[in-house]
């Protein structure tokens, strides 16, 4: 791949590349902030203009706004409590609290610089080993799915700030909810209560904006502070100094290692990939006791591995001709439509396009940086607008992005739902982010727990023989879950002493 | 009802609710197909749910944790108003949803200054039925009376 590199350039490095890729990472960054339309909206909606374009610009164009939206919705999540894709969930959960308490632009550097390495890691794992990486994934089956999932799950025990007791619950919430709808196997409806609209079961932006947004909004109408200022102060990015990242370069490249991992797993995604992420850093980092009141290593966590995903959803998307999710789905056809059939088959065949894409792929996120700056310099006179103005705008704008995941009023209805039983569950104290937590992961965990019962014939021992990356990770997320149980025993211990 | 009170509500509600989810999993229908069940993963999650919901009862009722009483007048003006929005919106459009909405929440939020309410209630909704109706073609509903908004 690497000596196909002079010729790739000189497919990117033209007027139209250079264009497509600028113009394409910008709108990416904008679609990716307004809650609601999501990388997949986005990319959907460039897709037309494409057809129009040669081969490497088109994929160019729409690889850039698949990048640009991931980074883009963590400016919303961190800004405004309002996760702009279901994949920038985990980065309301310490973005929000850093811009409480007014470091808004250095959270936004946390994720912009986290994003940036996260997403150009991703470009190089790319050009270095897709086809490899390809046949690994192959290896992953239910079994180990599920134990991975299990592991991501751990997290809700380091996000149940204040009761872990309210946090599990709010977990199993989550979990139920996922539930809701038909059975992925057998596609018998449950808990749909004659409502069809269920039967697809919740939307999960809609409910993820309710109980984080929606429910924000409620809690300040509700709150006896009179504010007459902005939700949170912001004037611009301000990137970390180099000093900061001392004992955080570590919990980075673990971030972006399970970025890359899970984004090669077809189902999976960037907003389990993140959770995981976000899990496996409160596991290991030094500051974990701040893990959700506005952690930089948290923000790292999650925003690195999103954008790590990026790149390693399309290594079964180009390698394999599998897409993972439904925006390397949308890759596929952008593909097929421009004559070019992915698959084993793909680099052997178009080997200067697939260079092309992948070293593109590189420029896009290396443009992440300067571009998130001049798109987040433009958001900030928006966010010294007084609270009751922008309480209005945030219910609107979440409206809006909920209506364009299906167009369905039903989902409306959810989100608005999913808002006030936020505010109710939020004033009994308990955290609303293991809620999403379970809704992200449970589909997934159900799905490859039952998956793992059939092949095993109903044995749940069996998952422990044959198949050690699942022992290696059910160990980790038995760990995970003792940490308390231990820290609780051990200050007890040194109480007694 | 105070704050205790409401809390103490909450929880059990929250009991109750799983409590009645878990009931709906049990029948002949899904008896002895084990993993092939549809009701084999959510009875172990509405398990759990009913479990730790116990638990949070007990602390609930073990609590004397005084908490804020919050502003309900306003609170509750805020949450009818936006799901009257969310409600209407695909009846008479967003523009004309929104306009009524956004005039009921800013005087609600204790924004005062006739010209900015109104300024702010109109043209936020029009700015963002011409972005996305107009510039983006990615059209957001519309009123049965008017095709442009």
């Amino acid at each position: 791949m690497i000596e196909l590199l002079p010729q790739a350039a000189s497919l990117i490095f033209t007027i139209e590349g250079i264009g497509v890729l600028v113009l394409g990472t910008m709108l990416g960054i904008i679609l990716g902030a307004l809650p609601g339309i999501g990388s997949t909206v986005a990319v959907a909606m460039i897709l037309p203009f494409t057809l129009t374009m040669s081969q490497a610009p088109a994929i160019l164009l729409l690889l850039a706004v698949y990048a640009g939206s991931v980074y883009g919705g963590s400016l919303s999540a961190i800004l405004i409590n309002t996760p702009g894709t279901p994949q920038s969930a985990a980065t309301c959960l310490d973005g929000y609290p850093m811009a409480q308490r007014g470091e808004a632009g250095l959270a936004l550097g946390w994720s912009t610089v986290a994003s940036t390495i996260g997403g150009l890691t991703s470009a190089i794992v790319l050009l270095l080993a897709a086809p490899q990486l390809a046949a690994l994934a192959l290896n992953f089956g239910p079994i180990e799915t599920f134990a991975l999932i299990l592991l991501g799950l751990t997290c809700i025990v380091s996000v149940s700030e204040g009761s872990l007791v309210k946090g599990l619950l709010a977990g199993g919430i989550g979990l139920f909810l996922g539930c809701v709808g038909g059975d992925p196997i057998t596609g018998e409806a449950r808990f749909t209560f004659g409502q069809f609209q269920l039967i697809s079961g919740f939307n999960l932006l809609a409910v993820v904006i309710g109980v984080f947004a929606l429910s924000e909004v409620l809690i300040r109408a509700a709150s006896r502070d009179e504010a007459d200022h902005g939700l949170v102060s912001f004037s611009g990015i301000v990137l970390p100094p180099l000093a900061a990242w001392r004992g955080r370069v570590k919990g980075l490249i673990k971030s972006v290692a399970i970025g890359n991992g899970i984004g090669i797993l077809p189902g999976t995604g960037a907003a389990t990939a993140a959770f995981i992420s976000y899990a496996e850093a409160q596991r290991s980092s030094p500051n974990r006791k701040n893990f959700g009141k506005g952690e930089p290593d948290g923000l790292i966590a999650s925003e690195s591995a999103n954008n790590a995903v990026t790149g390693g959803a399309l290594v079964p998307t180009m390698a394999l001709g599998i897409p993972g999710d439904a925006i390397t789905a949308v890759m596929l056809a952008t593909l097929t439509l421009h004559g070019v059939t992915p698959g084993i088959r793909l680099m052997a065949d178009n080997p200067v396009l697939i260079a092309a894409i992948f070293s593109g792929f590189f420029v896009i996120n290396l443009m992440l940086l300067p571009m998130g700056m001049l798109v987040a310099k433009g958001a900030a006179p928006l966010l010294r607008l007084r609270e009751g103005y922008m309480l209005v705008l945030i219910v609107l704008l979440c409206a809006v992005g909920v209506y364009f995941v299906r167009g369905n009023p039903f989902d409306l209805l959810v989100m608005g739902g999913a808002g006030i039983v936020g505010f109710v569950l939020r004033r009994q104290g308990m955290p609303m982010a293991p809620l999403v937590i379970g809704m992200v992961l449970g589909p997934t965990l159900e799905i490859s727990l039952r998956q793992g019962l059939i092949i095993t014939d109903g044995s749940f021992g069996a998952f422990f023989s044959g198949h050690p990356i699942a022992v290696v990770l059910m160990a980790l997320a038995i760990g995970m879950l003792s940490l308390p149980l231990v820290g609780a025993w051990r200050k007890r211990y040194v109480a007694t002493e | 009802m105070s704050v205790l009170t409401e809390r103490r509500v909450t929880s059990l509600v929250l009991l109750l609710v799983g409590a009645a989810l878990l009931s709906q999993t049990f029948g002949q229908a899904h008896s002895g197909l084990g993993a092939f069940s549809p009701m084999f993963f959510p009875r172990i999650v509405l398990g759990f749910w009913v479990a730790v919901a116990v638990l949070d009862m007990v602390a609930e009722l073990r609590d004397r944790k005084a908490v804020t009483q919050p502003r309900l007048l306003r609170v509750t003006l805020i949450a009818v108003a936006s799901l009257a929005f969310l409600l209407s919106i695909t009846r008479v459009g967003f523009f004309l949803a929104a306009v009524p909405f956004a005039l009921v929440a800013l005087v609600t939020l204790g924004v005062r200054n006739p010209v900015s309410v109104a300024g702010v209630a109109i043209g936020v909704p029009a700015a963002l039925v011409a972005l996305f109706n107009h510039i983006l073609t990615l059209p957001l509903p519309t009123s049965p009376f008017v095709w442009w908004f």
